[in-house]
């Protein structure tokens, strides 16, 4: 059976961790058990266990040890491994991950502080992340975290979830990390086909349980906020670097918000029957009674207030403006139709 | 899988760490610490004998474990705590803000909570600089909140007057709160005195609370995994079918459904199930002339019978200047 990958990253882990002068690929491909199970000894090599020289190892092989060496160095590099390249005098590369490049700085946790950890570390639903977030509360152990309070406990019932449904997620967080422009295919809320988009993505933001993209839209030549429910198929990485610049500050929630009607800058007048649109009368500014079935409220009127205005049917009349009254009674004659 | 793989790498070397300062320690409470079972662990355990700087050296490392404790012979100092990577910082930075951010956090979790954030983010240095490029907001009602965390850890039962969008209606009911769960919403699951059932409560539509002094008392219950979604329709559910054009693509976006097929002109037939159709007359309503129910035939009738007494209304009274005849053209 093959050496499991696990056993192979850990093994140069601890090669290049445990090393004070650089390594060359040569002498880590005899070092490793499954590179030397795998291709054979390195060519040239004058010995091998249990192996003759002269069999040397298959065509090809060569090559393929290559990649997967350059896949693990990336593998390691992704748990957070800083490993050197460094020339020596002879033209040969050699590579190490110093001590004190890798070394995490002291950290001093108490047990309070390790619980709201514990806690945070949980909350992701999505596979890399939460990886990610074990294996560094992990590493916080290993330099001493205290570990004495159980987070659920220290909690109570508090069970917060980040959801990711989106498989456009992990494609676009790498990218907003690598600040790599993408392209996808992209949806709008009313239209019937996706159409390609080219984006600097800058950063990702989950708002009641959504998940958007802010970044520069290159066709369009201006910031846009992307739904990634709506991106159709594959994120694909586009190769070169960014052209707009970053801003420090990126608002996704005020965009969304604004989509959502949140941003009323003037008020209606409806008349609610009595007892019903709790939600309306929450937001109202103003009420008052007009007779023993209706009342009459004033409310914040923003971007798809008439939609949300026909789902209560006969329990809303609109007043004014004339605007709305007009949509919500558009609205109306559709579903009458049926 | 390659991200297991990955993921067991960051752990080992940890576990590395974390053993050489604890001769002897329980396989339980290293599984423990380590947010893994007791076989994860062991597997670990198998693998690290076989990992040292150079397997023909003989300087593997010894570690072994007869199930109960685990001893490292010949400990040395490879492995120093690691530093994060970027990854690791951000899932932990971004989640411990977004957790910060929950009203009705106990003021002392949220002062622990952003102490180990600012913490955190000095010891991962550069590495935490990605986090600010992921956000997370939780949404939920402060004091709401804060009445049902005291209920829970008093163990005390909740009186609410409850919005159901379903019906548009205040309903008053006792329930039994069991946890807490932050799910874009923020939601409450309780025991339901008055449906002698588990429900799911949304704090937004909370319109009021008391906690009560009587004690708490929900039956045993097996606690869902809610990360499928917390609205998961059964099988007997009766089915609705929704046809929509492409401006009421939203509607799959929005309602959990077993299918939603794509249309000629861009639009979706979307089946889905629910336990009260009649709940999906406002969706009727709303679509307007992006979509319609197709069956049950008595929803899509009371959706037209609604609109048609809701018009009855404007007629009544005389149309405003400006607006639009009663018969004139739809569009």
């Amino acid at each position: 059976m093959a050496i499991a990958k696990a056993e192979r990253l850990m093994n140069l882990a601890l090669c290049l961790l445990g090393t004070r002068r650089p390594l060359s690929k040569r002498e880590l491909r005899e070092s490793i058990e499954a590179y030397v199970e795998a291709f054979g000894p390195a060519p040239g090599a004058a010995f091998g266990p249990g192996r003759s020289a002269l069999s040397g190892p298959p065509a090809g092989s060569e090559d393929s040890f290559n990649r997967m060496f350059e896949r693990d160095k990336d593998d390691l590099r992704e748990l957070g491994l800083v490993i050197e390249t460094v020339e020596n005098l002879d033209g040969e590369v050699g590579y190490l991950a110093r001590r004190d490049s890798n070394r995490l700085p002291p950290v001093r946790l108490d047990a309070e502080e390790a619980a709201a950890l514990g806690l945070a570390a949980k909350v992701w639903q999505q596979a890399r992340l939460a990886g990610a977030a074990s294996g560094a509360l992990q590493k916080l152990r290993a330099a001493g975290l205290p570990e004495d309070v159980d987070p659920y406990e220290a909690h109570g019932a508090l069970e917060p979830r980040i959801p990711v449904h989106e498989a456009a997620f992990e494609p676009l967080m790498l990218a907003c990390r690598d600040r790599r422009p993408v392209v996808f295919e992209y949806r709008k809320a009313t239209a019937a086909h996706p159409a390609p988009r080219h984006v600097e993505p800058w950063a990702l933001e989950c708002w009641r349980g959504h998940w958007y993209l802010a970044g520069w839209d290159r066709d369009r030549e201006a910031e846009r906020v992307f739904r990634l429910s709506r991106i159709t198929g594959k994120v694909r990485s586009r190769a070169g670097k960014f052209r707009a610049e970053v801003p420090d500050v990126v608002t996704v929630r005020e965009t969304v918000a604004s989509w959502a009607g949140e941003k009323a800058d003037r008020t209606a007048l409806i008349r609610l029957r009595k007892g019903a649109g709790y939600p309306l009368r929450a937001k109202a500014v103003g009420a008052r009674e007009l007779d023993e079935d209706w009342d009459e409220l004033e409310i914040p009127y923003g971007h798809g207030l008439d939609a949300w205005l026909v789902e209560f049917g006969p329990d809303v009349v609109v007043v004014e403006p004339a605007e709305l009254r007009a949509d919500v009674v558009d609205r109306l004659r559709a579903v009458a139709k049926g | 899988m390659a991200a297991n793989a990955i993921d067991q790498t960051r752990r080992m070397l940890s576990l590395v760490t974390y053993l050489r300062e604890r001769p002897g320690a329980r396989v339980a409470d290293v599984a423990r610490a380590f947010g893994i079972s007791q076989d994860e662990l062991i597997s670990d355990l198998d693998v690290l004998p076989l990992c040292g700087t150079s397997f023909r050296g003989g300087d593997l490392l010894d570690i072994d474990t007869d199930g109960e404790r685990i001893w490292w012979h010949n400990p040395d100092d490879v492995a120093e705590p690691l530093r994060l990577a970027a990854d690791e910082a951000t899932a932990l930075l971004v989640a411990a803000r977004a957790v910060s951010t929950l009203p009705g956090l106990r003021e002392s979790d949220r002062l622990a909570l952003l102490r180990a954030t600012a913490k955190l983010e000095e010891a991962a240095g550069e590495a935490a600089g990605a986090s600010s490029r992921l956000s997370v907001t939780f949404e939920s009602e402060g004091g709401v909140f804060a009445d049902v965390d005291r209920a829970i850890s008093e163990r005390r039962r909740l009186w609410i007057r409850y919005y159901s969008p379903a019906r548009d209606q205040l309903t008053e009911r006792e329930i039994d709160p069991i946890r807490l769960v932050s799910v874009g919403h923020t939601y409450v699951e309780a025991w339901c005195r008055r449906s002698e059932a588990r429900r799911t409560f949304r704090l937004d539509r909370v319109a009021e609370i008391k906690v009560l002094d009587e004690p708490s008392a929900p039956p045993e219950v097996e606690l869902r995994d809610l990360s499928a979604g917390l609205v998961q329709p059964a099988a007997e559910d009766p089915e609705v079918v929704v046809e929509v054009g492409p401006g009421g693509r939203w509607v799959a976006e929005y309602y959990p459904h077993d299918s939603a097929e794509e249309l000629p002109d861009g639009g979706l037939r979307i089946t889905l199930r629910t336990p009260e159709p009649a709940s999906l007359r406002r969706l009727a309503l709303r679509l307007g002339r992006d979509g319609h129910i197709v069956s049950p035939q008595d929803l899509a009738d009371s959706a037209r019978r609604a609109a048609r007494e809701a018009l009855a209304a404007y007629e009544e009274q005389a149309p405003e200047a400006g607006a639009a005849p009663a018969d004139g053209p739809a569009r």
